[in-house]
Order: structure tokens, then sequence, then C-alpha cells
């Protein structure tokens, strides 16, 4: 109550001071007259009587000032006077308020621009209900392996488990999708029921898919993404009439998922897949999601999986190769690896802030030195210390408010850019935007900006002697020693920050050199891509059905090869460099004149003996895609002509796999099992050893390969069939041409064109983004920091004109001068690279995840970014250095 | 103005205000003088300790204020008692009275 009286009473007063002060005046001179006339009354003649009271009221000025200082507006007021008096003194000194502000704004901006990113990436929650319920379900293998999950774990995991109000299990992949306006390739997901229901997502049209369509072999469904249902379903209302045709099948359109609803990422449509309890245990196909119940928490559930797990081990012992199981809060899955690079860039645009209000700060302890004497005199005519802590506050605060407001603009500009320097996989970037939290962090950088700036102006000023400052005189220009030695510390902070974020840069511009001229083990130049999926790939298919593909591929492999222009043109089961990892990868037997294995099962309990079992990925080509990538035979040959569908299966090997799996022996000759990749049963033979291939990205280790015919083992069910064609036309021609080829021989597959740079472009994407950014944020760093040492040292100089004078004057020649100045700044830079060094030697360790080929402690990168650091700091002192020694000895012995 | 040295003693200021406005609604001199009056010139009160005290108690809520002809037909800003200063009177009156015995026993006592 009386709060709200206080509140009011002041913004009445607040909002016309002027009546307020008409009333209290009027009040005063209103108790003046009664006082006079009071005193008439007892008798004494009129001026006698006005003078006495004046003299007992003390003073009419003074009275109204008492009564004005009462009340929290008056502190308002006061405030707003400094605010307003820092505005006009910041204005009139424009050259330091422009830098202050600009440097401000480029420390504020950039932070907030890369905290945009982090919000959008790491901090903001997932779009479902609930998220934080919503977990991803591994299997875990003895040694800490996450695997996918097999059936019938899954199953045992769902019916045992009680922590989980919904679990469900799903995988996604590239498929044919025929039924909208056009024939497409699109992402699919067979998702089992729970699924929507643990995302907590309903359709926003249609209906989710009904019990008999959520069995094994239950009726067929499919739910549309909005986006498929735009596109190609032209956002219909009436969704009965559409059907898709997906591997062979026919599934009627009963839903749409809302807008915005993308899960799997960049799935097209979800098809209902139930549990099929003949699979094996160790059949790791699926990848699994569940919503913990309510008031569970995910270690609960955990440990709850991980007890089930247990026990499927103790039942099935060796037949099963979980030991536990891993539950991890779908968002973490999600931002993976991703969070060490913004962390990165995160901290380095924190340490660019840092030296911005380092620099900054600097400045303002010139600008205090220069005020002394005006400050002096503010504490000499009353001003306690609290009210120059204010005016040094209201000073920091327009500072840092004009730099934030200039570097929200900024990161606002920034993030419209952001887009097409992102790299392509990053997850849930399309949510980067400047919202409100993103504001509220730019707030409350400016406001810590504000804060600190002002209380290490204040202290500055207050450590400072009133009257020694006074009697200074004419030569407030100059500062004192101290707080010279002050901004060499600030500068030498800022070198060594500096330093740091250069170490970084410069960590990650050499591992990326090292990645880019790391061999792929092919030649990637001029290759153009054609992706495609032939209809109806199944496991077990027709010989005439396999040799009609066989047929088909050869046909379009020979038209391809008759464009002009076209040069060698191959054939591969699998797109080679896969952004994930579509090649198949698995167990093989070594038989050794072994019966091969007529079964699945008999397959797999020969593969328990390690002795004869190893583990590849499998890759189906053709001998010309050897050639047309640039794949070296090492030894042994090449599939040839001789290699039909009745003589004896062959295989070609990569070097790595003949390293480890036949290290002492001669891997060529050896007859192995490769037929749980593909359904064929049929040993391989194998009859050559070709160079590796990075087919994962540059930054991992080749992987082992087993390479297949496709003429002898046909296209099955793995394949995703990828031609390569190797050409110095200009590919936009080419491909019109080709898909004409595919048009006239497959009418129904859909192909996807492209190049093999663009391919691999996207494999370093990431890093070239982290580097660029983390490079861009090391020369500002460096920018700032020249300025910096530019502006200790200048000062200096200005501060020892006398000495210069002195000394030339006593014959100390101009190069002496020289030596003197730069040396300043020399030492600063030496000081603020040996503290710089310490730091990087503990930070950059945080980047090790991040690097390729480079250790976190390089010393070359050290050592180049501290010569480069001590260069740019000889320069930056070389300026005013050279003033110095160009100074006329007799016009700076006058100077004062 | 020849007396003995007679400040106000620290915070009685506040209840001697309530106290003269117990009556009937004055103007700032009206108060100081009735002060001085009833204390018979042992108490001189301070015209900007007055005034400021009139703003502090005005915003606690135990003033009310109004500017209002005087009976010379002048402008003056009257102060009244609201009824939360009526009950604040009340509480200062009744502490101050204990104090005040509690005091005078001991120096009796002492005596």
């Amino acid at each position: 109550m009386s709060l709200w009286r206080q509140f009011t009473r002041g913004l009445r007063v607040l909002g016309n001071r002027k009546a307020a002060d008409q009333e209290t005046a009027d009040e005063v001179s209103h108790y003046l007259e009664e006082a006079t006339a009071a005193l008439i009354a007892r008798g004494l003649p009129p001026d006698e009587a006005s003078r006495a009271a004046r003299l007992e009221l003390g003073g009419t000025t003074a009275v109204r000032e008492q009564v004005r200082g009462y009340g929290w507006e008056n502190r308002v007021d006061i405030l707003l006077a400094d605010l307003r008096y820092a505005a006009r003194s910041l204005a009139g000194n424009p050259g330091f308020t422009g830098v202050s502000v600009l440097t401000l704004a480029l420390g504020i901006g950039a932070s907030t621009a890369i905290f945009s990113v982090v919000d959008a990436v790491l901090l903001r929650a997932l779009p479902y209900p609930n998220p934080g319920k919503i977990v991803r379900v591994w299997e875990q293998a003895p040694d800490g392996h996450r695997m996918n999950l097999a059936d019938p774990n899954f199953d045992d995991f769902r019916t045992r488990s009680d922590t989980f109000a919904d679990l469900a299990i799903y995988a996604d992949w590239l498929s044919s999708v025929s039924g909208g306006s056009e024939p497409v390739r699109v992402n699919i997901a067979e998702v089992s029921s729970g699924f929507f229901e643990a995302l907590g997502v309903d359709p926003v049209r249609g209906r989710g898919f009904a019990a008999e369509e959520q069995r094994l072999h239950g009726a067929p469904a499919a739910i549309v993404s909005y986006g498929y249902w735009q596109r190609y379903l032209g956002g219909a209302t009436d969704l009965s009439r559409f059907h898709l045709r997906l591997e062979a099948a026919v599934y009627p359109v009963i839903g749409v998922m809302p807008e915005g609803f993308d899960f799997p990422a960049g799935v097209a449509a979800w098809i209902p897949r139930e549990f099929d309890p003949i699979l094996s245990r160790t059949a790791h196909n699926w990848r699994c999601l569940g919503r913990v119940r309510d008031g569970v928490t995910v270690a609960q559930a955990r440990a709850n999986l991980s007890a089930i797990a247990r026990r499927i081990r103790n039942q099935y012992g060796k037949k099963v190769d979980l030991s536990d199981a891993a539950v991890v809060p779908l968002a973490d899955t999600l931002v993976g690896d991703v969070r060490t690079a913004l962390l990165t860039l995160l901290a380095a645009v924190g340490l660019l802030l840092l030296v911005a209000c380092a620099n900054v700060a600097g400045l303002l302890l010139a600008r205090t030195s220069a005020r002394r004497k005006e400050l002096a005199v503010r504490a000499a005519l009353g001003a306690g210390r609290g009210r120059l802590i204010q005016q040094f506050l209201a000073e920091s605060f327009w500072l840092s408010l004009a730099g934030g407001t200039l570097g929200i603009l900024i990161a606002a500009w920034a993030v419209r850019l952001l887009p097409a320097i992102l790299p392509a996989n990053l997850p849930r970037q399309e949510g980067v935007a400047v919202n409100t939290p993103v504001l509220l962090f730019a707030l409350a950088a400016i406001v810590a900006v504000a804060v600190s700036l002002g209380l290490f102006a204040a202290w500055r000023a207050a450590t400072a002697d009133l009257q020694e400052a006074l009697m200074a005189g004419s030569r407030s220009y100059s500062g004192t020693g101290a707080s010279q030695r002050l901004r060499g510390f600030l500068t030498i902070g800022e070198i060594a920050t500096t330093l740091v974020i250069l170490a970084g840069a410069g960590l990650l511009g050499r591992s990326f050199l090292r990645l880019i001229s790391t061999s792929p083990g092919f030649n990637p130049q001029n290759l153009i891509t054609m992706e495609f999926s032939l209809p109806a790939p199944q496991w077990h298919m027709e010989e005439s059905t396999t040799v009609r593909q066989i047929h088909l591929v050869d046909d379009i492999l020979t038209r391809l090869r008759a464009i002009p222009g076209a040069g060698t043109v191959g054939f591969a089961g699998a797109f080679p460099v896969a952004a994930g990892d579509d090649l198949a990868d698995g167990t093989f037997l070594i038989l050794n004149g072994q019966r091969p294995p007529a079964t699945g099962d008999e397959f797999e309990r020969m593969a328990q003996n390690p002795s004869q079992a190893g583990h590849a990925s499998y890759c189906l080509a053709g001998e010309a895609y050897f050639r047309t990538m640039g794949i070296p035979l090492v030894r042994g040959r090449m599939f040839g002509e001789q290699d039909d569908r009745n003589s004896p299966h062959v295989a070609v090997i990569s070097e790595s796999l003949a390293r480890q799996r036949w290290p002492q022996q001669d891997p060529i000759g050896q007859v192995i099992e490769f037929g749980n990749m593909d359904g064929n049963l049929k040993p391989l033979t194998i009859v050559g050893i070709a160079g590796d291939v990075r087919a994962r990205g540059l930054d991992f280790p080749p992987s082992p390969i087993i390479y297949v015919d496709y003429r002898q083992r046909g296209l099955n069910a793995n394949a995703s069939p990828t031609i390569l064609m190797r050409s110095a036309g200009p590919a936009g021609e080419i491909v019109t041409a080709a898909r004409g080829i595919f048009h006239d021989l497959a009418p129904d597959v859909p192909v996807k064109f492209s190049t093999f740079a663009d391919e691999m472009g996207g494999w370093l994407a990431d890093r070239r983004f982290l580097l660029l950014l983390v490079g861009l944020f090391a020369a500002a760093a460096l920018g700032l920091a020249a300025v910096g040492i530019y502006g200790v040292v200048a000062f200096s100089v200005t501060r020892r004109t006398q000495e210069i004078g002195i000394r030339m004057a006593l014959g100390a020649q101009r190069s002496a001068v020289l030596r003197l100045i730069v040396g300043e700044g020399a030492r600063l830079a030496a000081l603020g690279v040996a503290v710089g060094i310490a730091a990087s030697f503990a930070i950059t360790r945080l980047l090790s995840s991040l690097l390729f080929g480079v250790s976190a402690t390089d010393p070359i990168t050290f050592a180049g970014v501290a010569v480069l650091l001590c260069l740019v700091a000889l320069l930056a002192s070389y300026i005013p250095a050279r003033r110095a020694m160009r100074l006329d000895p007799s016009a700076a012995l006058r100077y004062e | 103005m020849d007396e003995p040295n007679t400040d106000l003693i620290q915070g009685t200021l506040d209840m001697l205000i309530l106290k003269a406005l117990s009556l009937e609604p004055m103007h700032g001199f009206g108060i100081a003088r009735r002060i001085e009056q009833v204390s018979r010139g042992v108490f001189k009160v301070n015209p900007g300790s007055l005034l400021t005290a009139f703003q502090r108690l005005e915003r606690v809520g135990w003033l009310d204020s109004e500017w209002r002809q005087t009976d010379k037909s002048r402008r003056a800003k009257f102060y009244s008692l609201t009824r939360s200063g009526r009950k604040q009177l009340e509480v200062e009156t009744t502490n101050w009275n204990r104090r005040a015995s509690a005091i005078a026993r001991l120096l009796k006592a002492e005596g």
C-alpha cells in the first residue's frame, strides 16, 4: 500500500518536475510569509521581521533543495542528469566514442550471432511435447559399442520394461516413390506402433495407423510428410484417392504429418512395420526410440533396460552380442559431435569479446587519466564516490548500449548470411534466428560489459589521489605511471587472449590442410554420379529378374559410354563415398577348403570361431568402376570377361583388409563366404587387391572392403545402384543426354545426378565453416590487439615526449629512440605471447577431437602464431616510434 | 531563543507533527508554531526538516495534503491526518509514554 503510494507519488513528481518544484517553492514562501507575519504580530517592524524569518528559515533555496532531495525519484533525477552529462561528454569526444562503440559492436555482434546458432542447435527444446522424456535406445556390446536393435531383443525391451510410456523401432532408407505427381527418390521410414506416440505428434490431416495396419503383414498404409503432401499430392484434402507405390507394393495414403515434423530427418513418408519373431537376435536393423513414463528419470529407464539386456545375455549367451543397453535423451543424440565445434566457436567468440572489452578498458583508462583534473574538481566540490562511480557507469552504459545495439544489427545481418555458410549437415539449423532468447543474451552481454567497464574505470578514478591530481596543474594530460602500467597489463592480457584464438585457428587450419592433402584413394575430379534404384529389389529374386537387371545396367552403361565427351563409365552397388554409411558391412567366413554353410544358422555358428571370421564392408562393383574412380589394382587381377554367373565367384579386396586379416599370408586365392550380405551363399575366391579408399570421409581411416562383381552376384536388396562417369566435358550437357538414356531404357526409374566434387564438398563443409569463423575471430582479435598495442605505445610516446627531447638533446641517435619505443611494444608482446602460449597449452587440448593429423600442442602452429603476433606488435609500435624518432628536440623539451 | 540546547530528540518530530495535526488540519508554519507554543518554546522546529518530514509522512500514508485558502485568503498547503496516521499516533504515543516513564523511574532510583 505505502510502497504503491511511494511509487505513484514519485512518478507524479518525475512526470512533472516543474509543477512539483513550484509546489515546494510555494509552500516555502508561504511558510516564510507566515513566519514574517507572526514576528510582525509580536511587534517587530516589517523589514526586521522579514530578515529574522529568513534567518530562522536558513535560506529558501536551501530548504527547497532539502525538500526536493527527498524520495526515490530524486535518485532517478540524478541518474538522468548523469546520463545526460555522460552522453554530452562522449559526444564531445567522437574519436574515443566511435572506436569504443565499434569495438564493442564487433564483440557483441559476433557473440550474439554465434549464440543464435548455439541456441537453435544446442539449447532450444525439440519441437515435441515434453521433449526431455524422449530418448534413443541402443543395445550395447561388452566393449561399450552401441548397436541398433534386433527384433527379438526389442520385443523383450518393450514387453518386459515398465519405465517407458512408448517404445518403438524405426528405420529409414532412400526409395523410389511413385503415386504422386511424379516418381521421386525420397527417404521412407518404417515405424513400429508407438513411434508417433513416443514423439507425441499426431497427423494434422487424416488419421494415424490403425490396429489392423500395425501388425505383422497387416494392411498397408502410409502417412506422408507435409512437404511431400504439398509438393506431390497438391495439398489435396481428399487423401483417399492417393496410393503410393514403393518397393513394388501399394500403400494408401491415410494421413499427413504437421508442417515442421521431420523425424527421422528428411523422411517423406512413414509406413508401419511390426516385430518379426523369426529374425535373429544379432540382426541389428532397427533404431529405437522411446518416451519415458512420467515420474521416471532417464537413468532409471536405462537401469531398467540394462537389467533386461543382462537377462537376455544370460539366457542366450554367445548367441547374442549385447550385454547392456544405452538410453540417451533424443536431443543429445541429434546434436552429437556438433556440440564440440559449436562450443569451440562460442569460446572463440567469447575470447574475442574479452579482447574487445580489454581494448575499450584501455581506452577508458587513457581517458580517465586525461580527465583526472576534472574528476578531482568534482570530488573537491563534494561529489561522493558513489556519485563518481555512477558517472562512470553512465558512460560505459552508453558505450555498451550503443555498441550492443549496433552489435544486434550486425548479428541480425550475420544471421541472414549464415545459411550460406552453415554446413549442410548441421542439425536444426533452420531454427537459427534473432529471437527473444538471443536478444536476452545480447542484453545480458551489454549489461555485463557496461557494469564491468564502468566499475573498472571508477575503480581507477577512485584510487587516484585527489590532491596530487589537483596540483598536477597543466600537466593533467599525462597519465600516471600506475595507470600506464595497468594499460600494459591489459594489453598483455589482450595479446595472450588473441594468441589463444590464433592458436586454435592455426590448429584447425593445419588440420584442414592435412585433410585436403590426404588422398582419398581415388581421383574425385570430373566425376558425374547417377544414383538410381531399380524396382522390386528383393532378398530372394528370380534368376530371370536378376539377369534382366544386369542386362539393364549393362545396356545403360553401353549407351552412356557412347555419349560424346564421356570417358570411362563404371557401376557400383552403392554410392562409393558416403556421407553416412551407405556401404553395408558385416562378418565374412574364411572357408579354407571347408564346405560353405548351407543355411544362415550354420553361417552364424561358423562365424563364432574368430580364426575363420573377418569383418568388412561389402561393395558391389564392375571392373570399369575401378578404372573410373582411379582406384589402382595393387596385386592379382581385376574382374574379367571370364567371370560370369556360372563360373566361380570372385572378389577383390582392399589393401587395408589384406593387411588386417592376412598380415602374414597371401590373401589371393583365399576362399571366403560373404553371402550374409546379399543372400547368395556361393563362396568367393579372392583374385586381386585394390588400393584403399577413404569411403566415409577423409578424416576416417580407410574401411576394409570386399568388392564383388555385380555380373556374378546381381543387384540385391542392399544395393543402391550408382553409375559414375568420368568426363572432362560440360556436366550439364552430359547429364541431359544421360537423363534421356535413362528415360528410354528405364522410364520409371528416378535418377539423382550430381558431381563428385559436390558430394565431397559436403565432407569438409563443417570443418571449413568452423575454420572460417574461428579464423575470422582470430583476425578480428589480432586487429584489436594491434590497436591496443598501438594505443599504449602512442600514449607512452606522448607521455615521454619531454624525456625523448632530453635524450635527443643529449645526443641520442634517432635509431636509439626508435629502439626505445619499439622495445616497449616488444616487451608487451613478448610477455603476452608467453602467457598466451601457456594458456593455449591448457586450452587447445579441448580441441583434440576436432583436429586431424596435428597434435593439440603442435609446436609449428604455436611458433607460427607467436611470430605472427610479435610481428603485428612490432608493426603497431613502429608507427608511434617513428613519430617519436622525428620529434624536434627543441619543441619536445618545451612540450608540456 | 536564548534557551539552552533544545534540538528535537531524534525520531520525535514525526510524532509531534502527528500530534499537532490530531485536532485539525494545519499548514506548515501552523504546525511549527503549534509545536513551539505547546512545548513553551522548548522545541524549535527546523523548517527544512519539517517540510521534508511532511513529504515522508505523506508518502508513508499518514498525512494527506490539500491546497486551501487560509483565513487571510492566501493559498496554503494544509495537512491532515489519515486514518492510518491516527493509528500511528496512538502507537507512538503509547511507546513514548512507556519509554518516558521507564526513564523517569530510572532517574528517580538513581537520585
